[in-house]
């Protein structure tokens, strides 16, 4: 029998947290196993291992007790009430990719994990351009449904396209069209709250309102962004805007030779993206973040540490890379786009650019599969980068939040590259436009067949982090075992927006079973033991 | 211990039924082709390790069911473990017999 909610509250509010037992594990599990089918219940050491991060420090330090995979909001409602009936910590993921931020492993390790991959509802409305989908819909699964029923939306994509459509924008991540910042395309959602209660958000908010995916706000609070990065809900179904295919995209693939470029580069981008001539999300990367796609570090070099200017010289020439690569795209009608081309020519050819390569497409014709993430076109081959050292690889990320100004970005770049070279990094940085402020996503690339250069990936993470502090950077998102260090950067009145975020959390999450730290946010009775 | 081992027995039967009557070539490229489709970071990889003319999985000639089952579950250098959610022991397995056979039908 469970027990009622408002019992397990009080106690548990009071309680520190313990770790579960075996024993309330098992039953737990047995539990759930029951709702979801015996043939969505996973608990084996292979299905443990496949559920952990795949691009780990330590691969078992978040290693799950087992995984569930319910195919409705309903058996989604019951696997909370019984996690919180048996006070069994439970992590949420949509398909489970999210390769350098944790992949599908949780804070804590030992928790349950909810697989939403069953879950794949998609309803396009085409005329007003939305999506309502459900978690377990992946970015190649919408493009498919897209592309067969010739259907003229576009989707805007990450760099590695294997993940959830709605798992993506609720960790805020990226793609590269006018509808770059995933997050911003949500309008309106359906969760499961910590209680087992199902609220929907916006216009959803009424029963049968035919404004659910076209009003982002309702009336009153507007909730959606509560339930982005955070442990306060379940999203079991969520709307996103699509974007209309162009008539014509056309634009230009810059590269700038000389690493002092960066500056100029920003402050002529800067301006143009703030006024709209620039509409998508411009992503300027360094040479390596194109070069470790396209090559291995054992064909240039046997030397540890970072790699030498003679050899980014060598790398760069066999590529025709410049130090800095944008590729800058204008979408829409014909005599706009050629009208805001003119301005944007004239702006780079101010700066002096190594090369600039026009590019121009209209709809029906073929492109190059490489040039995909300018059209929404999903795709995967930038992982190849995980093989930069040969063997096995991956990547972290250190993704500070920054100003779109030159001179403050060169300053970062210069902080940052000589950390690298400090701790014998191999540098790959990129500078992505959003319509006021920049992310600088770098990427920290793992050797994991070399102990001794996996010791130095954590101090090294965390010196980034605290000089990027010190200046007033905090990052916008971060891998598991950095979501407390992040979070501890937000610090204004006393980390009083922790304080908040903490008691949303008890409020709506008593049993403090909801994927806790996620974020940095835990629940009462971890505050002292559960930290780093 | 028994019934765990009949359970075991009944669940690769049923198994081998239902994956006799599933698309392998269909749940390929539905469940792996975003990685070893033609320009996917998988085809990208094994191309530095083969020719590059059979790193695309379905030209392969040299691929044997119960090969291409561990290696999904377990993951290979590069390549992460995929999850039962995402394709289940059923769709796995009827992969793993399409690409055994190592023709693709053009």
């Amino acid at each position: 029998m469970r027990r009622p909610i408002a019992t397990t509250r009080r106690a548990n509010l009071d309680a520190p947290y313990a770790p579960p037992s075996a024993a309330t594990l098992d039953r737990a599990l047995k539990a759930m196993t029951a709702v979801v089918g015996a043939a969505a219940a996973f608990a084996t050491e292979e299905d443990r291992d496949a559920y952990s991060d795949r691009f780990p420090i330590d691969p078992h330090r978040h290693r799950p007790f087992a995984a569930v995979a319910p195919s409705s909001a309903q058996q989604v409602q019951a696997l909370v009430r019984i996690a919180a009936s048996h006070r069994v910590p439970i992590w949420t993921v949509s398909r489970g990719k999210n390769l350098g931020y944790g992949t599908a492993a949780p804070v804590v390790a030992g928790s349950i994990i909810l697989d939403l991959s069953r879950m794949q509802k998609i309803e396009v409305d085409i005329p007003n351009a939305t999506v309502l989908l459900e978690p377990g819909v992946g970015f190649f699964d919408l493009y498919d449904y897209l592309q067969t029923r010739n259907i003229p939306l576009w989707l805007s994509v990450p760099g590695n396209s294997w993940g959830s459509v709605i798992g993506n924008a609720l960790d805020r991540g990226l793609g590269y069209t006018p509808y770059g910042e995933h997050t911003r395309n949500i309008c309106g959602m359906e969760v499961v709250l910590p209680d087992g209660d199902l609220v929907r958000t916006g216009m959803g908010a009424m029963a049968n309102a035919p404004t659910w995916q076209l009003h982002k706000y309702g009336y009153g609070p507007a909730w959606d962004q509560l339930f982005v990065q955070s442990n306060f809900g379940i999203v079991t179904k969520a709307g996103m805007w699509l974007m209309p295919q162009p008539e014509v995209v056309r634009g230009f693939d810059v590269e700038m030779d000389r690493m002092e470029d960066l500056g100029p580069l920003i402050d002529t981008i800067g301006p143009l993206r703030r006024e709209g001539v620039l509409a998508q999300s411009p992503t300027i990367g360094n040479w390596f973040r194109a070069a470790n796609i396209l090559t291995t570090r054992k064909q240039w070099t046997d030397k540890s540490g970072s790699l030498s200017d003679d050899v980014i010289s060598a790398i760069r020439k066999q590529f025709g890379l410049g130090w800095w690569g944008v590729s800058l795209r204008i979408y829409g009608r014909e005599t706009v786009v050629q009208a805001n081309m003119d301005i944007l020519e004239k702006a780079l050819n101010a700066i002096k650019p190594m090369s600039m390569k026009p590019f121009s497409w209209h709809p029906g014709e073929p492109f190059s599969p490489t040039q995909g993430g300018w059209m929404g076109v999903p795709m995967t081959f930038p992982m190849q980068s995980a093989n930069w050292f040969g063997g096995r690889g991956g990547h972290i990320g250190f993704s500070p939040v920054l100003t779109q100004s030159g001179k403050l970005a060169m300053e970062q770049f210069n902080r940052t590259y000589a950390r690298y070279k400090e701790f014998g990094m191999d540098y790959q940085a990129s500078f992505a436009f959003g319509e006021r402020h920049m992310l600088n996503v770098n990427a920290v690339l793992l050797n994991l067949d070399d102990p001794e250069f996996m010791k130095r990936v954590d101090p090294f993470l965390r010196t980034l982090i605290a000089d990027a502090r010190q200046h007033g950077y905090g990052e916008y998102r971060a891998h598991i075992d950095y979501m407390d260090t992040v979070a501890d950067c937000y610090d204004y009145n006393n980390h009083a927006l922790r304080r908040l975020n903490e008691r949303v959390k008890n409020a709506l999450d008593p049993a403090g079973i909801l994927a806790p730290g996620r974020s940095g946010i835990w629940p009462a009775g971890h505050r002292k033991g559960s930290r780093v | 211990m028994r019934r765990i081992l009949l359970t075991g027995l009944c669940a690769l039967l049923s198994c081998g039924a239902r994956a006799a009557e599933l698309d392998g070539k269909q749940l390929f490229h539905e469940k792996c082709g975003m990685c070893h489709g033609a320009v996917g970071m998988g085809t990208g990889l094994l191309a530095r390790r083969m020719k590059p003319d059979v790193a695309p999985l379905e030209m392969r000639e040299d691929l044997s069911a119960p090969f291409v089952e561990r290696a999904a579950r377990i993951g290979i250098i590069n390549m992460p473990p995929i999850t039962r959610a995402d394709v289940s022991d059923a769709q796995l397995a009827s992969i793993a017999q399409y690409l055994a056979k190592g023709k693709p039908s053009k």
